[in-house]
């Protein structure tokens, strides 16, 4: 690649953007200790691997190929690296996690894509071919997310999205501090994320600025969802119907009269030309036919 | 009437009615034409039916230039079969009393053309079968749909204006000529619809046949006003004009009146009219090509300069392809042979007796079917986008020889239909030529 | 009961089963046969023993309570496929932007397109082209579909109503209408359609397939085949063959009555309009005013640059221009 480079007659910026990003591509993960050290709370088994596959096939296998088949997109730069391969098996699971949760250069970010216990699966999946992999699990208890009630009210003077997240411990209500909020608006094909991330304040409370020009259906109605992202509790998402958004209710293309419209919605003067000329023309050719009925008739006589 | 003339008159009269029926028969040398024509249909409809079989991959035509020689003919079908309505409508109408005798054979021509024009658009079809969709869902919006509307039309009034100044002929073919098939007779007598020439049936016709004669010139304006919008109605280089219409309608006259005078040509030396259609005939003939030719050249100026000025870029790929590209030979021996030397030549007098004549016609008409190939096909050639991932074969255009055959069929068939038409009916009209005498004396 | 007596029953409820056959269509089988089944019942009280025309065409003779009502896949019934490929998806205005930025012309949308419409290599719904536009400026790969156009110059021509467009925006083509005349293909001013010269590719695997317009499979001989912005998908709330067989982030696909487009190969959604002012979204040729539903961004700061070897390729069209 390089040298094919030096031989055509790039210029010297080419060769410097090259060199740059070979410079990145060298650049390994940088991954956060505490990322690191994270781990699924619920054991791999088959189950796992298998919905683990069926998202790898669909979200990974485009680019990494199949595991162990060493078949990835050799094309793409920086490689992708098979996902069976040594390196990637001496990293953490943590490492892999946060590796298909945030993405890094042309690999991209599953966080708002796939959903976290999938994500895990994926790991587990990945994990599938090496022997030597022994599985570490979170000392977290995921049945603690279910404690968690998250609360979404809108203030249309400010035009913010409150989020309130409480968990219902035996003693008490508890605000869950510092924990990842994300909000989305469900669209078509996926969640269009409204605003950036933000972190709830001591009260468990975060604050999104909503767009005043965001399309909701007829009535303006926009499905939201909320992911809660929190240390202790887990992953915890909601959703809620706010009539918020623009009513939206545009006509079928194909409600206007047109040139390229189906015949029933020709443009009005061309149905009348057509239809005078024909009639104009079949009357006259009526007359002549008649008229040689008269003369045969004529003839008669 | 007969009561005023003399003997020598009647015998007059006597000779033209049997000079102008007596190519009505059967000869020898009918037969063998007829059926040295019937066999090369034979053989390009098996060409056809190699096509139904394999589909249109036995063509030239690819994703790219999928418009070919079989729409070229089109035009061109459409565009010969344009000139009856030129002589008989335009001039019939306006007292040119030289050009009543080229009447009918215009009209043979018109309503050949027009009739197997049907067919060939059929021809280019990839599912002909499913020809009643355009019935059936028919959408007004598609030129196609007007196309269609307006060629039946055209076939309709043409086959009308060939036959209503034939019903005093037919008669007489019912009554005079012997020697013919009784079925034939019986076929002329019903057709006669019992004509006796009384002053109301005269009347009657006359008028008929002015109004026919009136709504053919809008008719066959529009019937290839509308073959030009099938062009004219896209947004590609090279159809995308606005003078197309007009500009169909003139090439149209030039290739329609060359066609009159190669069958003016052949009748009059094969059916023994010189007689009727005389020098005199040529010469005209001749000044009328050279006044149409001028117009259509006017056109072509206007057609290629406007857009070569400016030379837009897409404009500029499609002109430099016709004027120094692949299609530069084609293009200026369509230009130079079928249209600018023809304008010199027949400004000689000489030039316009029937020999010379002849042949610029042929060079004439040979240049107008080209040229309807030089409108199809470097338009296609040149797409907006770039022709890339696809095989060599879509880039350029070569006819096959299936294809070939294919097209050359319904030439033969317009032959076919001229020839029997002209052993049915009597080529130059002896009622007319008969008043015409009449009229000259007083 | 008599022998005799019997025959003419037999006959009429055999009728009578077929017009349940032609009345069954799609979601309506269920309520017809329910309808059928008590009028059975009114007919014959005791009905005990039915025939049955089976897939390969054997009749049958069953008893009345062995059979179970199955429900019919959509895609075995053409008047449902065909209904549902004119009316569209209601409220829907389906946009399609193409980064040119990110293509590196790995053609994995033109081989999963194809795969997924049965075409031959030489057939595209979506063709990657070299471009150049002037002599100065750098060539770049240019994935190009149907533009679906607001204004098709296409359907405008079509005389026997065969492509149309959608309310939804889709410009499709019903192939068991079209007549093969390409004037379609003589109007589009972006080369996107196809034709069949000769037997399509899987004509023999796919034969007994039913014809779905949303998909244009199986293809027939002798008309013409277009992008049709994978309408099945679209109605599965998946995106589009080529767009979700992208590994570089090249497409997105969307709503513009929800203004957002979602990337097939991140799957990242994102504002359409936004998306577009930020990137200095364009159309292909809008002063033919066509007004296509596909947008471009330019190919700015391209991830991969345009390969030695395809540059005399993106020349070929420029060379023209330029004399």
């Amino acid at each position: 690649m390089l040298r094919k480079y030096i031989h055509s007659k790039t210029t010297l910026a080419f060769l410097f953007t090259a060199l740059v990003c070979l410079q990145s591509f060298a650049q390994d993960w940088d991954i956060p200790a505490n990322k690191k050290s994270k781990n699924s709370y619920f054991p791999f088994t088959k189950e796992t691997i298998e919905d683990g596959e069926g998202l790898f096939l669909k979200n990974c296998q485009s680019c990494h190929g199949n595991l162990g088949k060493d078949n990835s997109l050799k094309s793409l730069k920086p490689t992708p690296p098979d996902l069976a391969g040594a390196k990637t098996q001496e990293r953490t699971d943590g490492d892999l996690f946060y590796i298909i949760t945030t993405g890094r250069l042309i690999m991209p970010s599953f966080k708002t894509i796939i959903a976290e216990e999938d994500r895990w699966d994926l790991v587990s999946y990945i994990r599938s071919l090496n022997k030597k992999y022994i599985q570490v699990l979170s000392k977290n208890d995921p049945s603690k997310s279910k404690l968690v009630v998250v609360k979404m009210s809108f203030d249309s003077l400010s035009y913010k999205l409150r989020v309130d997240v409480k968990a219902n411990e035996k003693e008490g209500v508890i605000a869950l501090k510092d924990a990842e909020v994300f909000l989305f608006a469900e669209r078509y094909f996926g969640r269009l994320q409204i605003d950036s991330t933000h972190h709830t304040n001591n009260d468990g409370v975060a604050f999104f600025s909503f767009p005043k020009d965001l399309p909701g259906d007829k009535n303006g109605n926009i499905n939201l969802v909320v992911t809660v992202g929190d240390e202790v509790y887990g992953e915890i998402e909601a959703a809620k119907s706010l009539k918020i958004g623009v009513p939206t209710d545009k006509p079928s293309l194909t409600e206007k009269r047109a040139i390229w419209n189906t015949v029933t919605k020709a443009p009005i003067w061309l149905m009348l030309t057509y239809t005078l000329i024909l009639l104009g023309v079949g009357a006259f050719l009526l007359y002549i036919v008649f008229s040689l009925m008269k003369i045969k008739k004529l003839g008669k006589e | 009437m007969a009561k005023n003339l003399d003997m020598l008159e009647q015998t007059k009269l006597d000779k033209i009615t049997s000079d102008l029926l007596r190519h009505i028969r059967m000869n020898k040398s009918f037969v063998l034409w007829l059926s040295f024509l019937g066999l090369a249909l034979v053989v390009c409809i098996y060409a056809y039916t190699i096509q139904l079989k394999e589909g249109l991959s036995v063509t030239g035509l690819r994703d790219y230039v999928s418009w070919g020689m079989y729409i070229g003919n089109f035009i061109f079908f459409v565009a010969t079969s344009l000139v009856g309505m030129l002589i008989s409508a335009v001039l019939g109408l306006s007292g040119q009393k030289w050009a009543a005798p080229l009447a009918r054979i215009a009209e043979f021509i018109a309503l050949a053309f027009a009739a197997v024009a049907g067919l060939v658009i059929v021809m280019d079809m990839g599912r002909p079968e499913r020809l009643l969709n355009v019935m059936l869902f028919a959408r007004i919006q598609s030129p196609i749909v007007w196309d269609i509307t307006v060629v039946i039309t055209y076939v309709a009034i043409s086959a009308l204006l060939l036959y209503l100044p034939l019903i005093p002929d037919i008669k007489m073919c019912a009554d005079k000529l012997t020697n013919i098939h009784p079925l034939l007779r019986k076929l002329y007598r019903i057709l006669a619809l019992n004509w006796k020439g009384t002053p109301e049936q005269a009347k009657l016709l006359k008028k008929s046949t002015r109004i026919l004669a009136i709504m053919i010139i809008p008719v066959a304006l529009a019937i290839h006003t509308v073959t030009s919008w099938l062009f004219a109605s896209t947004t590609r280089v090279g159809w995308d004009s606005s003078i197309f219409g007009p500009y169909f309608v003139t090439g149209a006259f030039v290739s329609g009146a060359a066609a009159v005078i190669i069958a003016m040509f052949f009748y009059r030396t094969n059916f023994k009219l010189k007689d009727y259609i005389t020098e005199l005939h040529f010469d005209k003939m001749g000044k009328l090509l050279v006044l149409l030719s001028l117009v259509y050249l006017y056109f072509n100026l206007n057609e290629f300069m406007v857009p070569g000025y400016k030379m837009k870029k897409f404009d500029a790929i499609h002109l430099r392809e016709l004027f120094t590209g692949a299609h530069a030979l084609l293009f200026w021996s369509v230009q130079i042979f079928g249209l600018i030397l023809p304008i010199l030549l027949l400004f000689f007098k000489k030039m316009r007796k029937p020999a010379p004549i002849l042949i610029i016609a042929i060079f004439v008409i040979l240049g107008a079917w080209f040229k309807r190939y030089l409108i199809v096909v470097p338009t296609l050639e040149h797409p907006f986008l770039p022709i890339q991932n696809v095989p060599l074969n879509f880039k350029f255009y070569a006819p096959t020889l299936v294809e070939t055959m294919i097209t050359i069929a319904p030439i033969i068939l317009v032959l076919i239909i001229i020839t029997i038409l002209s052993k049915l009916f009597p080529i130059v009209p002896i009622q007319e030529t008969i008043e015409h005498l009449e009229e000259s004396k007083k | 009961m008599s022998e005799q007596n019997e025959q003419p029953k037999k006959k009429s409820r055999r009728d009578f089963i077929q017009q349940i056959g032609i009345l069954g269509v799609g979601s309506a089988i269920a309520g017809s046969a329910v309808w059928a089944g008590i009028n059975y019942d009114k007919k014959k009280k005791a009905g005990d023993r039915i025939k049955v025309l089976t897939a390969e065409n054997e009749l049958l003779e069953i008893d009345k309570n062995d059979t179970t009502k199955i429900k019919k896949s959509k895609y075995d019934n053409l008047t449902l496929l065909q209904k549902e490929g004119r009316v569209g998806i209601p409220g829907k205005r389906w946009v399609m932007v193409v980064d040119l930025s990110k293509c590196k012309n790995a053609r994995k949308c033109m081989s999963a397109c194809q795969h997924a419409h049965h075409l031959r290599p030489e057939q595209h719904h979506i063709n990657v082209l070299k471009m150049q536009e002037s002599k100065n400026t750098p060539p770049f790969y240019m994935a190009k579909p149907c533009q679906h156009c607001d204004n098709p110059p296409c359907v405008a021509v079509c005389p026997v109503d065969a492509t149309y467009k959608r309310p939804d925006g889709i410009v499709l083509i019903d192939n068991e209408r079209c007549i093969g005349c390409r004037f379609c293909i003589a109007a589009c001013p972006y080369s996107a359609r196809v034709f069949h010269w000769t037997t399509p590719l899987n004509e023999e695997e796919d034969k007994d397939k039913v014809y779905n317009v949303e998909l244009n499979v199986p293809q027939r001989k002798g008309t013409v085949s277009k992008c049709l912005f994978s309408a099945d998908r679209l109605r599965e709330g998946k995106m589009p063959y080529c767009v979700s067989a992208c590994p570089n982030g090249v497409y997105y696909f969307g709503d513009e009555n929800e203004d957002a487009v979602t990337n097939g190969t991140t799957k990242e959604t994102v504002r359409f309009q936004k998306l577009l002012a930020d990137n200095a979204g364009y159309r292909l040729m809008p002063e033919l005013g066509t007004n296509p539903r596909v947008y471009y961004l330019p190919p700015k700061n391209k991830s991969y640059p345009f390969q030695e070897g395809d540059k005399s390729e993106a020349e070929e069209h420029l060379d023209n221009n330029n004399g």
